[in-house]
């Protein structure tokens, strides 16, 4: 478990992960207070990545469960292995004619079989999807719980049970508590409002685009090969960009993506006519790269004006 | 600090925010694990633990450094000016101020807490003595003493005379002790400037105080009455929180349906499908067969009149419309005054609040024209009214004044006959309908349904005849 907010820090930045002292404390808070977090914000800032990299950096089985409209508990929590019990019925058919010799009256069989019950209704039948996964662990896992938002009210209503106790009910069996409570995460990206009750619940965190110089950072130590002045320029290209008014914005994947074409074609700054081209690794939508591809002509043509950019603006510590 | 921090999450509560006692404790258990000497962890645990929604961060932001950074800024700002003042090096004034303090502690016990606290630059102490002081005010009542000002009342809830006197015995003290002779001159204009300073901010505390109080007032009154106002009195701010009670209009009704759609789903008990399923386990019917009921998603068109008279009504339901996209397999939105447009494509591909502004503002057609019904449901007739069919709900939103122009109610009728339901809302009260230029009694017999809708609760009461 981390000891304090740097630990946290520092034990993502292990993983590759660079946070800043706000998602630093929510993370060791939730951790230590073994609350879950709901993780908002626009697509592709990291924070699924978030839970991956906390498993790793813990050094715990990562569990996902990807949430989608029209899951419900036998998807998420548990099923009954229906064939199994019949195939072991099968195979156990001499013995229950055997139990059941004795038996004068229909009755008498019946009751029989109902003593028996236990047999087919146990552990051994039961097929535990990701939520009893990670209750019965045998330590300690991270839950991850993704695009919650995706999921009914139903369901949600019935992860409040459990994130509020750690264990479930099944009705043949009874009680499952959970041995280790997981570390859960959740992510949302706000397709809807999530209910009061399960907020109540949980830490919040938004997670929004990282300023310029934290981007810088991010893209240099993903993309390993990238030349310094690449890196700032896209860091400025991107966030005019994003302030474009775009069907999809580029997310922070999308340009480690284009940084790494660009990278590969050895391109050392913006003002090479490759760029253009590979506009389509950042932008999703036709009508997107031509806007961008406009952003970039007139952010060239200003770069020309000035001959000698400038560095960006300071760092500071948050993203809000 | 904990009493600081209900304080805080009262602030909070009246400004909107919606904070339950659980995420106060929440808050306490963040703040004993992190502590509150790094203002940044501090503001990050409070954060977390108290705010749920992306939309309330910049109130809280506002909020919090108004409640936690106030006085103290203002006492930090006040050491830098006097450091200017007397021209020394941060250093040299801590020298100064170790000094002092070194007086202090041989004077022991005949200074008041305030005194000590002010001379030695003593922040935390500070702040918390006038914090207390102001409680005490607060819980007062001012019943006491209405002829003083509030300052002079809390000058003498402070003993600030008291202290005066204790500074200048102070000041003799350390003459009489013959320090050298700039140091002594630094020492003395220090003293000065700090009792002044001691007024300086409890001016500023008093009036932080005010305009919290001023927070304070604000809006929860208003917030409750808005389900039952009138769109036609809307303020700015309430269409602000419009967003909030569409919002939970929206859910509640998809909370309603999925529970009804469930039910339907689950079906009758069919004993062919059974059987044949279960062949494969010897005929022993391990999985049951259900009859499945289609999921029939309805479709929906709505028409907007946004003209001035309705344009808050109109801009309600195009929200609400908006929030309540997917339970529907195709809504197509249009908006009309004179002549009608289509807005679906905005919806699909906006946000809720740039698609309804842009369908508002007039980029589709001309909203400075003059109402006219019957030409807008001409144009409709003539360029959508193939797209209905048995599974249309068609909903009109408007007053229906024609501004005595061709009513064309025919195509209402026609409408009426073809889709599965035509319902009318109306922001007006039944009282005016048919007063004047409205074309309601002509415009009501066509529709299956037609009500008056003029607030949020009223839409609560029709909400479930749009819905599927």
């Amino acid at each position: 478990m981390f000891r304090s907010v740097d630990d946290v820090v520092s034990g993502l930045g292990t993983q590759k992960y660079i946070c800043n002292k706000n998602v630093a404390t929510v993370v060791y808070l939730g951790t230590t207070l073994q609350k879950p977090i709901l993780v908002e914000g626009p697509a592709g800032v990291g924070k699924t990545e978030l839970g991956k990299v906390l498993a790793s950096a813990l050094g715990m089985e990562l569990i996902r469960l990807q949430c989608y409209e029209g899951l419900d508990e036998g998807k998420a929590l548990y099923e009954w292995e229906y064939a199994k019990q019949l195939l072991y019925t099968q195979i156990l058919k001499d013995k229950i004619g055997e139990t059941l010799q004795g038996a004068p009256t229909l009755q008498a069989a019946v009751d029989t079989i109902a003593r028996q019950d236990g047999v087919f209704f146990s552990d051994r039948f039961l097929l535990p999807r990701p939520l009893l996964r990670a209750l019965l662990s045998e330590k300690q896992s991270v839950l991850l719980i993704d695009e919650i938002d995706k999921s009914d009210a139903e369901f949600e209503a019935f992860l409040l049970e459990i994130l509020s106790d750690f264990q479930v009910t099944v009705p043949e069996i009874g009680t499952l508590k959970a041995k280790h409570i997981p570390l859960v995460i959740l992510t949302s990206n706000n397709s809807r409002e999530m209910s009061d009750a399960l907020k109540r619940r949980c830490l919040h965190l938004y997670i929004d685009f990282p300023g310029e110089e934290r981007e810088m950072e991010i893209i240099k130590l993903k993309v390993p090969g990238v030349g310094d002045q690449l890196a700032q320029e896209v860091v400025r290209l991107l966030h005019r960009v994003r302030k474009l008014d775009l069907k999809k914005t580029p997310s922070i994947s999308e340009t480690l993506d284009w940084v790494k074409a660009l990278t590969l074609l050895n391109v050392k700054q913006l003002d090479n006519e490759l760029v253009d081209q590979t506009l389509s690794a950042l932008m999703k939508y036709e009508a997107d790269i031509r806007k961008a591809s406009q952003e970039l002509k007139t952010y060239l043509a200003e770069k020309k004006a000035h001959q000698g950019p400038t560095s960006g603006g300071s760092d500071s510590d948050h993203l809000h | 600090m904990e009493s600081r921090i209900v304080e805080f999450a009262n602030v909070l509560r009246r400004n909107g925010v919606r904070v339950s006692l659980s995420e106060n404790m929440d808050a306490f258990r963040a703040l004993e694990l992190i502590g509150v000497e790094n203002p940044t962890l501090f503001r990050s645990a409070l954060r977390t633990t108290l705010i749920k929604r992306a939309g309330d961060i910049q109130p809280f932001e506002e909020l919090f450094n108004f409640f936690f950074l106030g006085i103290g800024e203002a006492i930090d700002a006040l050491d830098r000016r006097i450091m200017e003042e007397l021209g020394l090096t941060p250093q040299q004034f801590q020298e100064m101020l170790e000094q002092i303090q070194k007086f202090l502690r041989e004077m022991e016990g005949d200074l008041s807490e305030l005194a000590k606290a002010l001379l030695s630059g003593n922040q935390g102490d500070l702040e918390r003595l006038l914090r207390e002081a102001m409680e005490q005010e607060m819980q007062s009542g001012n019943s006491e003493n209405l002829r003083y000002t509030p300052f002079t009342r809390m000058a003498g809830r402070l003993q600030m005379d008291r202290v005066q006197s204790e500074v200048e015995r102070f000041k003799g003290m350390l003459q009489m002790l013959g320090q050298n002779g700039e140091d002594l001159q630094n020492v003395m204009r220090y003293l000065d400037e700090r009792m002044r300073d001691m007024y300086k901010l409890l001016r500023e505390l008093l009036q932080q105080e005010q305009r919290k109080q001023g927070m304070e007032m604000r809006d929860s009154s208003q917030r409750t009455a808005l389900a039952d106002k009138s769109f036609s009195f809307y303020t700015e701010d309430d269409i602000r929180r419009m967003n909030d009670a569409v919002a939970r209009l929206a859910q509640r009704l998809k909370n309603r349906l999925s529970v009804r759609r469930k039910r339907a789903a689950r079906g009758r008990f069919n004993v062919k499908q059974t059987l044949r399923k279960n062949l494969q386990y010897g005929g022993v019917p391990f999985n049951i067969q259900l009859d499945r009921r289609k999921k029939t998603k309805p479709q929906v068109m709505i028409l907007c009149d946004i003209s001035d008279s309705v344009l808050n009504a109109s801009r309600f339901m195009l929200q609400f419309v908006y929030s309540i996209q997917d339970l529907y397999a195709k809504v197509r939105s249009f908006v009309f005054v004179s002549e009608i447009g289509e807005v679906t494509k905005l919806f699909e591909e906006h946000d809720i609040n740039v698609a309804v502004e842009a369908a508002l503002k007039g980029d589709v057609i001309d909203v400075f024209s003059h109402s006219n019904f019957g030409r807008a449901f001409e144009m409709f007739h003539r360029n959508y009214f193939t797209a209905i069919n048995s599974k249309t709900t068609v909903l009109i939103i408007g007053d229906g004044r024609n501004n005595y122009n061709r009513p064309n109610d025919w195509v209402l009728r026609e409408i009426k006959s073809k889709a599965k339901q035509l319902i009318w809302l109306n922001p007006e009260s039944r009282m005016t309908w048919g007063v004047g230029d409205s074309e309601m009694p002509r415009y009501a017999p066509n529709c299956h349904i037609a009500e008056e809708c003029r607030s949020i609760n009223q839409l609560y009461k029709i909400v479930d005849l749009i819905v599927p």
